[in-house]
């Protein structure tokens, strides 16, 4: 329970610093995306609690406006692959026969497959092509999502599909089939509630897995596309002069390992039960 | 019931292929419009030309089909991007990766497997190993990788910042692997220790180690001797998915680096429009991994009967 | 129990410590070094595909092939052309090119050139005239797949009396022939058996791809004795070479694509030297100087690299000649080149190099004038909105695409400058970066972008911009999507005069015809310059003689000069 609550506490102390965001800015007086090219790299000082970066902005105002979005691609990644593989697993468990080993064999070849390459590669397509808007950061949150998901259903729903399968041959769910009760009514009843704990479990590692995922896809200058902060985008804009200034590294790591620790806490917390 | 598994990874990876030849053809920025923006002097009639050479002009669905059907008979391509066949480009990466992956695999399940041991057997031990994992996990690792980097490397001296060395025997070799070895074993030990300590956590309650200890069996032969063996079986499930990771290779170390490695080479061929040298390795990723996922499957049913059912 | 968070701040502070250390590298390591200075190791920030000289141009390759091969001409660092396997540039003065009437009755030239008595390949036979044919018949061929198809299709006819003279006939005038682009010897005794045999796979079957370490490939001062796919290769000495005998038994050449990753390398002592034409970025060497100037030395050699936006100027906002005028007033480069790049690059007023013999000195930079920037769009209809974006009569916000190459430190930083100054003028950009791949193969090349593309065009002294400037070069499905006139400028006048000057022999004559060009795109505006990007070169405290070039011709090229201290 202690890890739970630790989790808990670090996830809420985020989104709350997330929430204050404009708040911060607007007493510190700075603009997150407004480069200062006079006043690049400079040090901590009163105004610029954690210095600046190689963009004269300031630091601690962008990890904050960053955890808006990197905690929302963590979010919404996470609901997107926890709803899609629970839709599948379902779709295979109660279904069975050929749709299952359709799902299934898609799942495979999903998880047999390199994900980094491909998600550069998805990555790499315009987002135009597809009637998003282009230099919008909100645009970028939803590709990225849509590519995390696209890959992060799999493990949500095998672990439906095996769950549901065990519930849908235990004796009272056979009487209830027999007795003839509605097919949603049954998979809403009796299925779903069985699902709620290792699916919270399997949606707290996808917090974390997407924020990771979102760091790597900016170390490969695929991720949210300047001047909008990410966690990820800032510290992949650091390396270049990490060894001249590398405390503008050290910031948005640190967020990172914060954020991805405390989702694993939850997931470690819940699972404890 | 397994013996259907063989074909239908077979027919799993010709349909990758064909989904993955569409994708990557149909990505923006062919290889002659690549060619096109370092030669400014090519015309119309130079690009008509040049399209017609390479097979551009095909609509994708003969060009797979041709690409198949060479590969069946083993013609396996010319890579575009390294200007060598794809097959002697694939090797060396292939070699890299299993190198430096399966150094950091086996340190990475030895340690883990360990540290996951000592958390069930010894639960004062057991906060320590949770934090280790949690932080191994939690840490991006390409910012570990520079961090080691300027650590050991820029700032100490000890060890090479990246690359390979030109020669020198396995000492020297070894001196170039302990920094991304590093790297990469802290990302895989978490799943490691985590998965083995619930495991044992598990076999330790149930009722014949109970009975075992009642028998006076020593602690040791309890925890070697029956509980790893049956502990082991969940852990075959991440081994396996780590198997095709040692084929597919890691990215972001060999980025950081500078080694030469199949997560490199695979984002290259794609961002690159190197079909043959993509499709090649992806098809030996993919083959690789649900070859290894059937292993495990069938070493789990071997050790637990359970499972045949 | 430890509980997790609490582990977490320890780690912190260990790893705050860590990089606390890192601001102040140790001094004393350069220990690795210290024995007898016979290998230089070079590293370079992009992987070689292909080692032929004349398929695919890569600057990584053109580095490498700097070393081990010789071509027939180039441009020295003072960008005078100069000859490497011939004994001297052909010009009308000393009889190397002759002007004639090509047998259709269409004015052209021939050009002779003499080849040097001592060229050799690494396998002792000489270079010879039939090297030269070699190279000509295999660029005539189209199926070769050879770069600058427009010399060989131009130079219709080879001649050579004697193993050492060379004649080619030209079916046009161009001032530009006697420098011969990428028309070199090519080792015909290892290379033309593989070509005929089979000329539509000959790019596949080359000698220098399939058996690279062969010496009779290379007459430069080194040959390839090793590659490693992209990793680097290995240079060694060439034994038939026959000018001044190079300092270095061995040259590696390691490619580290990550420049955090190269940088490191450098500061560990694994690489001796970052090569300025393709290594740290700018900022990056900039940065490092501060910290290490007892270390290494640092040359900045501003080169032949012009970094602008290409604006799409036939459509709207950007066909007005205001708006195009006002942003270009609105970007205050002179702050940006000195606070992000220490005013190592010069800012540029057209694409023409301030170095460059043919460039008009009066024509001044654009300034920084923001008042006069909003007076231009006020005039142009855009008046201010709610929201500090202009908008016009129709309501429309100004608000304009602004893209580069996603991966790019440094461009992605001055676009980001840039869209920031746009703002404070009341226009709104939005950025919208893409991989190379996308940008390059797509976005430019068929024309999808609607507002600036940030990126660099790479050129020779006196290159005559015909590709970006032509009508004819504007890129269409009808032609293939060739072309480089990315921005769609169509001016008849230009055309003109872009068709003159490749025909004007007399230097002078052609300076008029210069500084019209120059003239021309400093008012339209197709594109607006930034500045010619500076090439950082990073070199020991012992090595003398690397002078960087700034122009196609790279440095590697007078290795023969390098020295140990």
């Amino acid at each position: 329970m202690t890890r739970l609550r630790a989790g808990v506490a670090i996830l809420l102390l985020l989104v709350l610093a997330a929430i204050a965001a404009p708040a911060v800015a607007a007493w510190l007086g700075v603009d997150p995306e407004v480069p200062d090219i006079l006043a690049r790299q400079a040090p901590p000082s009163i105004a610029h609690p954690l210095g600046t970066d190689e963009l004269g902005r300031d630091i601690l105002v962008r990890l904050l406006i960053g955890a808006r979005v990197s905690l929302t691609v963590g979010a919404a990644a996470a609901v997107a692959s926890t709803v899609l593989g629970l839709a599948a697993g379902l779709l295979a468990a109660w279904r069975g026969g050929w749709v299952d080993a359709l799902v299934m064999r898609l799942a495979d070849g999903l998880l047999a497959l390199p994900a980094l390459p491909l998600l550069v590669l998805l990555a790499a397509l315009d987002p135009s092509a597809i009637g998003l808007p282009r230099g919008d950061a909100s645009a970028d949150v939803v590709r990225i999502v849509g590519i995390l998901a696209l890959f992060g259903w799999v493990g949500v729903a095998r672990l439906t599909r095996a769950a549901a399968i065990s519930v849908l041959a235990r004796d009272h769910v056979r009487a209830a089939r027999a007795l003839g009760v509605g097919e949603g009514r049954l998979l809403r009843r009796h299925v779903v509630p069985a699902l709620a704990a290792p699916l919270a479990v399997a949606g707290s590692l996808a917090v974390a897995g997407a924020i990771l995922a979102e760091s790597t896809l900016s170390f490969l200058g695929l991720g949210i596309q300047p001047p909008a902060a990410s966690w990820g985008n800032m510290l992949a804009n650091a390396q270049d002069l990490v060894f001249s200034a590398p405390m503008a590294a050290l910031w948005p790591g640190l967020a990172i390992a914060l954020a991805v620790a405390g989702a694993m806490l939850v997931a470690d917390g819940l699972r404890e039960g | 019931m397994i013996v259907w598994r063989v074909p239908q990874i077979a027919a799993t990876l010709v349909i990758l292929s064909l989904v993955a030849y569409l994708a990557i053809g149909a990505m923006p920025g062919d290889p002659i419009s690549l060619a096109m923006m370092a030669d400014p002097r090519l015309g119309p009639e130079d690009v008509a030309r040049m399209r017609a050479l390479h097979g551009l002009d095909q609509p994708l669905l003969a060009r797979w089909w041709a690409w198949a059907v060479g590969v069946l008979r083993g013609e396996f391509g010319y890579s575009r991007l390294f200007a060598r066949p794809a097959a002697e480009v694939l090797l060396p990466a292939l070699r890299g990766s299993l190198v430096l992956l399966g150094t950091a695999l086996a340190l990475a399940a030895g340690i883990g497997v360990a540290a996951g041991m000592l958390a069930a057997l010894r639960p004062r031990w057991r906060g320590a190993v949770d934090a280790l994992a949690l932080v191994s996990q939690a840490v991006p690792a390409f910012w570990l990788g520079i961090l080691l980097i300027i650590l050991f490397a820029v700032t100490l001296g000890w060890l090479p910042a990246g690359g390979v060395p030109d020669s020198g025997g396995l000492a020297e070799a070894l001196r170039f692997l302990v920094l991304p070895v590093a790297t990469l074993a802290v990302a895989h030990l978490a799943a490691y220790a985590r998965h083995t300590a619930a495991a044992m956590a598990d076999v330790l309650r149930a009722p014949w180690i109970t009975a075992a200890r009642a028998r006076g069996a020593p602690e040791a032969r309890i925890a070697f001797r029956h509980a790893l063996p049956n502990a082991a079986v969940p852990l075959l499930s991440i081994l396996a998915l780590d198997a095709g990771g040692l084929v597919s290779g890691a990215l972001i170390t060999e980025t950081v680096f500078a080694r030469p490695g199949m997560g490199k080479l695979l984002t290259d061929a794609v961002m690159g429009s190197d079909q043959n040298l993509a499709l090649l390795a992806l098809l030996l990723v993919a083959g690789v991994t649900m070859l290894a996922t059937l292993a495990a499957d069938l070493a789990q049913r071997a050790l637990d009967p359970r499972l045949a059912a | 129990m430890q509980t997790p968070p609490a582990a977490l701040t320890r780690r912190a502070a260990v790893l705050l410590a860590l990089t606390a250390g890192a601001a102040f590298p140790a001094e004393a390591q350069t220990q690795t070094q210290t024995q007898a200075r016979d290998t230089l190791t070079v590293g370079i920030a992009q992987a070689t595909g292909t080692f032929h000289p004349n398929i695919e141009s890569m600057l990584a390759k053109s580095y490498i092939l700097g070393f081990a091969r010789r071509p027939l001409t180039g441009h020295g660092p003072d960008w005078k052309p100069v000859c490497f396997a011939c004994e001297a540039v052909p010009t009308i003065e000393n009889g190397g090119v002759v002007l004639e009437t090509t047998p259709d009755g269409k004015p052209g030239m021939r050009v002779t050139w003499r080849l040097r008595e001592d060229g050799r390949w690494g396998d002792g036979r000489p270079v010879t005239a039939e090297d030269m044919r070699f190279a000509w018949e295999a660029g005539r061929a189209f199926e070769t797949g050879f770069g600058g198809a427009e010399f060989y299709r131009s130079a219709y006819e080879f001649q050579s009396s004697d193993p050492r003279t060379v004649t080619l006939r030209f079916d046009r005038v161009n001032f530009e022939a006697g420098s011969a682009g990428g028309f070199e010897p090519l080792p015909a005794h290892i290379d033309r058996a593989i070509w005929e045999a089979d000329r539509r796979n000959y790019r596949s079957r080359t000698a220098y791809d399939t058996d690279t370490a062969n010496p009779g490939l290379w007459n430069g001062p080194y040959r390839i004795a090793a590659v490693q796919p992209g990793a680097g290769v290995t240079l060694e000495r060439n034994a038939a070479w026959a000018g001044p005998a190079p300092a270095f038994r061995r040259i590696n050449v390691r490619v580290v694509e990550n420049s955090a990753a190269l940088e490191a390398q450098l500061l560990a002592g694994q690489v001796d030297m970052i090569s300025g034409e393709l290594g740290l970025s700018l900022d990056q060497a900039i940065a490092l100087e501060k910290r290490a100037r007892g270390r290494f030395r640092f040359e900045y050699r501003p080169g032949l690299v012009w970094e602008h936006l290409d604006l799409r100027m036939d459509q709207p906002p950007l066909s007005d000649l205001r708006v195009r005028q006002a942003l270009m007033m609105a970007i205050d480069r002179g702050r940006i080149v000195g606070s992000l790049f220490e005013n190592r690059q010069p800012v540029a007023a057209t694409a023409v190099h301030p170095d460059d013999p043919m460039v008009d000195k009066s024509l001044a930079p654009w300034p920084f004038d923001l008042a006069r920037a909003q007076a231009l769009l006020e005039e142009a209809g855009w008046k201010p909105g709610p929201d500090g974006i202009r908008r016009n009569a129709e309501g429309a916000r100004l608000s304009v695409d602004l893209q580069t190459t996603a991966g790019n430190r440094s461009r992605e930083t001055v676009l980001q400058v840039i869209q920031g100054m746009w703002r404070a003028a009341g226009v709104e950009a939005r950025i919208g970066n893409q991989p190379p791949r996308v940008l390059f193969g797509e976005t430019l090349s068929k024309r999808q972008f609607n507002g600036a593309v940030l990126f660099a065009w790479i050129s020779s002294p006196e290159n005559v911009p015909r590709t970006t400037l032509h009508s004819d070069e504007i890129p269409r499905a009808d032609r293939n999507w060739s072309g480089q006139n990315f921005p769609g400028y169509a001016n008849p006048e230009m055309d003109a005069l872009l068709e003159a000057l490749p025909q004007e022999l007399d230097a002078e004559k052609r300076r008029p015809l210069w500084a019209r060009l120059q003239a021309m795109t400093h008012r339209d505006l197709p594109a607006l310059p930034l500045w010619h990007r500076a090439e950082p070169h990073v070199l020991p405290q012992w090595l003398d003689g690397v002078r960087p070039t700034g122009n196609m011709s790279p440095s590697s090229l007078w290795v023969t000069d390098w020295r140990v201290r």
